[in-house]
């Protein structure tokens, strides 16, 4: 046996294991990888505290009051300091928990939304090497339907009635609103192909070449160094979200579903659930939970800007990086993040305002609007947007540019737009006015035993209020 | 936890259920729960998100505020009236002393009656702001109820003038009221008026069109007109289910005897009509306020009253329209100091009986957005 285990093969193999191992671990790639993958998760930490003080700020703002104010500078620390009580509170198990669910679940919310930031591209050169994915929609569509897992597991596990209502509401919520998402989403790689510059018709699901394709070739002043400089890859009039403002406004509205956000923060809702899936959770791992949400808020809106607003274009990103030299490109790139990140959070603050506006809805009412108005909308708009091409090209009017096409998609769109706007408002109330309130009665008049009458004490009453 | 095994056809699932095995579930809502409006608590049996049944359980704020009133004299009680529905004090103290004159037979100076028609109808105000507030916070939105306690501290500081004190006012005494207003006091209080009808407006235009907030509350906990007598309900639930009744005109007292009231009603019967006839109060209570201001009359603010307060033998019923429904003290007299018995009627009480009858095959959601169109105050209903 042991003559067997100092072989000459094995001992080889074990050494040639471990140099293999340091040369990797020393290689600059890896090391490359490590610095990007930090500054990431970095980024992730940073974006959740920074959100959840503007948050905090902008609702206080909106409701009239201060906000917090003590800690700090006009209470700028205020949620830095919040971050370190959570770590350093008791992690709180309840008795009779799932232990080995309870404990994961967290990190499984979590996981997918670090995942996801990996093929994000936050300006030309800055990445993590996933940025360069062909398949980039695909992959954080997944990841961003991952999230449900960890909220199913932390719902039941939690041994709370009021998380496991959460856990099922939110289970039932993401994945009727992942489609809607996804097919909101449809439309736009729709565009791709037919404003794909090779001609192929073959369209793409890559971030960085739909980004691209939102920069048009055409503006004023071409040649004049200045309008250059502003214009280069920064046309606001070829934004996506002009030719598809119904699918930006879909694809939000799922986005907040996505993420439980105001209105369609059910799975914890306060009112009614204490904290829903959260309620038995403290210190750290609640924040986990916190985290996740606050960093699939920032993917929800990065996708939105990447997709219907440009991405990181503004003025001077193309033109520096185009120049070639290190400095300048360096400047623009420095430009780049600041523009993308913006963007992401001008649209994370539409969040905020969603959500010191507006009610929240039914459960009932949530799986309505998903499943009779969101995806026929989307269905409809795929169907309009393929009809109007294949119109379009059976009249030769694709053949030399794609000008009139795009012209007649947003007109239609913007269109759609208002009358969606108009239904939806009376549809939702429509529903339960008319509908709802008959059954229920009904139902309820059977379950309960009669009334006896009281005209002779309803007759007083008339009397009196005549007089 | 505490199931119910059950076999067969459920009314949640209908006929497509037939062969399943599904489960009834407890849950428990309360006593600490974050909208239960204090320390109710709801025992309410599920059938998926679908209450099948439900039974409050009360009795967690008891105090024992009428067993108290019976141990103080009759001035000394008054404080502990602020304390029984805590959103609306000066309301409860007007309906005791109310009482109180009735069975002495004292008539309070005009000035003062119209001093107590002024501040009832700032509370009532006061009292709906909560109701509103706290209603659509139930609903998940979080602006109002900051905006309506922002106006709300408007009227407190005005109490806070008035009597030294913002929330338990103390304010009312047998034959009058205990302060005159301190200088400036009417002219600051038209200035708050007209702020807050502006802020009014504000809220409102946030809240009722809003078609989130119509789908959760139209067609929701509905109670026709039949019902709503049945059960005893007043102040606004019942005006919402389309009964003109109002004890301002129906059983005028005080000031109300010469300002006429505009009774608010609505047919449909719902949350929203409840939340609708709230919301109007607040206008015609704006009015009443400019009226009561515009015909302040002078004068003595108070009856010259014995320091030891004995009413006479016998016993009394005198209500007022609080902001929750009427008000009534039972008040017997054995001839001394102390009252031998003092019996509040709670419109917080009365009008949560109807509750079970409501909530059952609502969903859970519902639930919530009926017990906060029921507005009730737990520190009534308990005592």
């Amino acid at each position: 046996m042991y003559s067997m285990l100092i072989s000459g093969d094995i001992v080889s193999d074990w050494v040639g294991f471990w140099t293999g191992l340091w040369h990797g671990i020393i290689s600059w790639q890896f090391l490359q990888f490590v610095v990007a993958f930090f500054s990431f998760i970095g980024f992730v930490l940073t974006s959740a505290i920074i959100l959840i003080l503007a948050e905090r700020k902008i609702m206080a703002w909106m409701q009239d009051r201060f906000g917090p104010y003590h800690t700090g500078p006009w209470g700028l620390l205020q949620t830095v300091a919040d971050v370190g009580k959570l770590l350093l509170k008791e992690d709180i198990h309840a008795g009779n928990t799932d232990k080995a669910l309870f404990l994961f679940a967290p990190s499984v919310f979590l996981a997918p939304v670090m995942a996801a930031f990996a093929v994000l591209p936050f300006s030309p050169y800055i990445g993590l090497p996933g940025t360069a994915l062909a398949t980039g929609i695909v992959y954080l569509v997944a990841m961003s339907s991952l999230d449900v897992v960890g909220v199913v597991m932390a719902g039941w596990s939690s041994n709370n009635k009021y998380s496991l209502i959460g856990g099922l509401r939110s289970a039932a919520q993401m994945i009727s609103y992942e489609l809607p998402l996804v097919l909101a989403l449809v439309g736009v790689i729709m565009l791709t192909s037919v404003l794909d510059p090779r001609g192929s018709g073959v369209g793409t699901i890559s971030l960085r070449d739909i980004m691209q394709l939102q920069a048009s070739g055409i503006y004023p002043g071409k040649g004049i160094p200045f309008w250059d400089f502003v214009f280069e890859g920064f046309t606001p009039w070829a934004w996506f979200f002009l030719v598809q403002p119904l699918m930006l406004i879909i694809y939000y509205t799922c986005g907040l579903a996505e993420t439980n956000r105001a209105p369609f923060d059910l799975p914890e809702a306060e009112s009614e659930l204490v904290a829903g899936y959260l309620t038995e959770y403290s210190g750290m791992r609640w924040a986990m939970f916190f985290l996740g949400e606050y960093g699939n808020m920032t993917i929800v809106s990065a996708i939105a800007s990447m997709l219907f607003l440009g991405g990181w274009s503004g003025p001077g990103v193309a033109y520096l990086t185009g120049l070639g030299s290190l400095g300048w490109g360096f400047l623009g790139n420095i430009l780049a993040l600041f523009y993308f990140i913006t963007k992401v959070y001008g649209l994370c603050s539409v969040f905020i305002w969603v959500r010191t506006t507006l009610p929240r809805l039914r459960s009932d009412q949530l799986m309505q609007f998903a499943w009779l108005i969101l995806i026929p909308t989307t269905l409809l708009n795929i169907l309009i947007t393929g009809a109007i091409y294949l119109i379009m090209n059976a009249l030769g009017l694709l053949s030399s540019n794609t000008l009139p096409f795009l012209i007649v998609l947003g007109v239609v769109n913007w269109i759609m737009l208002f009358f969606f706007i108009r239904i939806v408002g009376r549809a939702t109330v429509a529903t339960t006015r008319r509908a709802q309130a008959p059954a229920i009665r009904a139902q309820r008049r059977a379950a309960a035993p009669q009334l006896p009458a009281r005209a002779e004490t309803s007759t007083a009453i008339a009397a009196s209020s005549q007089q | 936890m505490v199931t119910n095994q059950k076999q067969g056809i459920s009314p949640a699932l209908g006929e497509f259920s037939e062969g399943f095995k599904t489960q009834e579930m407890l849950l428990n809502l309360g006593p600490q729960h974050p909208s239960t409006h204090g320390v109710l608590r709801l025992m309410m049996t599920l059938e998926g998100e679908t209450v099948v049944n439900c039974t409050p359980v009360i009795g967690y704020l008891h105090r024992g505020i009428e067993k108290i009133l019976e141990n103080r004299t009759v001035m000394a009680g008054i404080r502990y009236m602020d304390n029984a529905d805590y959103l609306s004090p000066m309301l409860n103290e007007t309906a005791y002393v109310g009482a109180v004159e009735q069975l002495m037979g004292i008539e309070p100076p005009r000035r003062a009656q119209y001093i107590r028609l002024l501040t009832s109808e700032l509370q009532r105000i006061a009292s709906h702001l909560v109701g509103i507030g706290t209603y659509l916070m139930d609903l998940g939105a979080v602006t109002p109820i900051l905006w309506a306690f922002r106006d709300r501290e408007g009227i407190l500081s005005l109490f806070e003038a008035l009597g030294g004190s913002r929330f338990n006012v103390n304010y009312m005494r047998v034959g009058g009221v205990l302060h005159d207003f301190p200088k400036g006091w009417l002219a600051s209080c038209e200035a708050f008026l007209d702020t807050f009808e502006k802020n009014r407006r504000e809220l409102e235009g946030l809240i009722t069109d809003n078609e989130i907030f119509e789908a959760r509350t139209q067609g929701v906990g509905y109670i026709d007109q039949q019902q709503a007598i049945a059960y005893g309900l007043t102040g606004p639930m019942l005006r919402a289910s389309g009964v003109k009744w109002d004890l301002r005109v129906n059983r005028p007292y005080g000031a109300y005897r010469e300002v006429p009231v505009n009774v608010v009603v609505r047919q449909e019967g719902d949350c929203f009509a409840r939340y609708k006839v709230r919301m109007d109060e607040i206008v015609e209570s704006i009015r009443l306020c400019r009226v009561a201001i515009d015909k302040m009359p002078g004068g003595p603010i108070c009856t010259r009253t014995p320091i030891a307060l004995r009413p006479p033998r016998g016993e009394t019923y005198f209500a007022v329209e609080s902001s929750k429904g009427e008000l009534g003290v039972y008040f017997i007299s054995d001839g001394s100091e102390y009252p031998w018995r003092a019996k509040l009627r709670g419109p917080s009480f009365v009008n949560l009986q109807i509750l079970p009858e409501l909530l059952r095959g609502h969903k859970m959601s519902d639930v919530i957005a009926i017990l906060g169109s029921t507005d009730i105050v737990l520190g009534e209903v308990d005592r």
